[in-house]
């Protein structure tokens, strides 16, 4: 059985590839996917944590973070097709006009 | 110990695809490899009932919908040109490093505080729960010890998610359907004008580049 501090470090880099995903693509849609990877290595953690700590309190956490995952991309997808019709594009860049 | 070396690799391949593919279906496909591979760590670390429901929701259903979006909207194809702020590689780069850094210290100073099948035991305290309990000992994480923690100490979240997903499902219904036709006539693909944007946006609302209306 590998330790769980392991895992802590598998998930920890899982998140700083999905942070750098986030950052660097342009995409609305792989930003999303990244978010989705840093989800899961936060999932990872929780996990872990809960095998450590003997307590399902974990395992419950994940239960709801994945909940929580499943609407914000139902949302999400949905903000994007809503905003493709208007805009036929996708660019975060181009729709960065509500900053400031 | 196995498991572990034979999976993170996995893992980490998946994410890199993820994060690094040009086409936004070979990154999706790369997500499902590491979805899959989390799943198979968290069976490793006796989550059972948590393995199977990330399979299921989130390499079938989640991943099916993002598959979906991908192509209804022909986005496979990454987006070319000028990069508007030219220094977030490098800004990115390093915050990874420093963030995978510093949770890498977290990780290999970490001690198990104790196993799970001995904090396990701990749940007979509470009424009601012994024979869940007692399975839980032998497999813990399966379904019927996650669901006994769920519907006893974490019922008020439970049900608030459940209410969360049905706001979403019905937001979503509500964001992307189409507007209904005015009874004067009015066509009813009549595009909304929107208030120019300040520079970017003038260029690629010309008639030109939309016909690069999949170039995103």
């Amino acid at each position: 059985m590998a330790p769980t501090g392991y895992y802590v470090a598998l998930s920890g880099l899982l998140f700083a590839i999905g942070m750098i995903g986030v950052l660097t693509r342009r995409t609305a849609i792989m930003i999303f996917l990244s978010v989705e990877l840093m989800l899961n290595a936060a999932n990872l953690a929780l996990v872990a944590f809960a095998r450590s700590w003997g307590d399902l309190t974990g395992q419950t956490a994940v239960f709801i973070v994945m909940t929580l995952a499943a609407a914000e991309v139902a949302i999400g997808l949905a903000i994007i097709v809503a905003i493709f019709r208007k805009r036929e594009t996708t660019n975060v860049d181009a729709l960065a006009t509500l900053k400031g | 110990m196995i498991a572990f070396l034979l999976l993170a690799p996995l893992a980490l391949i998946g994410a890199i695809i993820t994060v690094a593919a040009k086409n936004a279906v070979h990154a999706s496909l790369g997500l499902v490899g590491t979805l899959l591979s989390v799943a198979g760590l968290f069976a490793s670390l006796n989550a059972s009932f948590l393995a199977a429901t990330q399979v299921i929701v989130y390499a079938g259903a989640v991943m099916v919908l993002f598959l979906f979006v991908i192509m209804l909207l022909n986005a496979n194809q990454p987006i070319s040109g000028r990069d508007p702020v030219p220094f977030v590689r490098e800004l990115a780069g390093i915050g990874g490093v420093i963030l995978a850094g510093a949770l890498a210290v977290i990780a290999f100073t970490y001690r198990d505080p104790r196993p799970l099948a001995q904090g396990v035991e701990g749940l007979r305290g509470i009424p009601g729960v012994s024979t869940a309990a007692e399975i839980a000992t032998r497999t813990p994480g399966n379904a019927a010890a996650v669901g006994e923690v769920l519907l006893t100490r974490f019922l008020l979240p439970f049900e608030a998610v459940s209410v969360l997903l049905l706001v979403a499902i019905v937001g979503a219904v509500a964001l992307v359907q189409r507007p209904v036709p005015q009874p004067d006539g009015t066509p009813e693909k009549e595009r909304v004008v929107l208030p120019g944007p300040a520079e970017p946006l003038v260029e690629a609302r010309e008639p030109v580049v939309l016909s690069e209306r999949g170039r995103l």
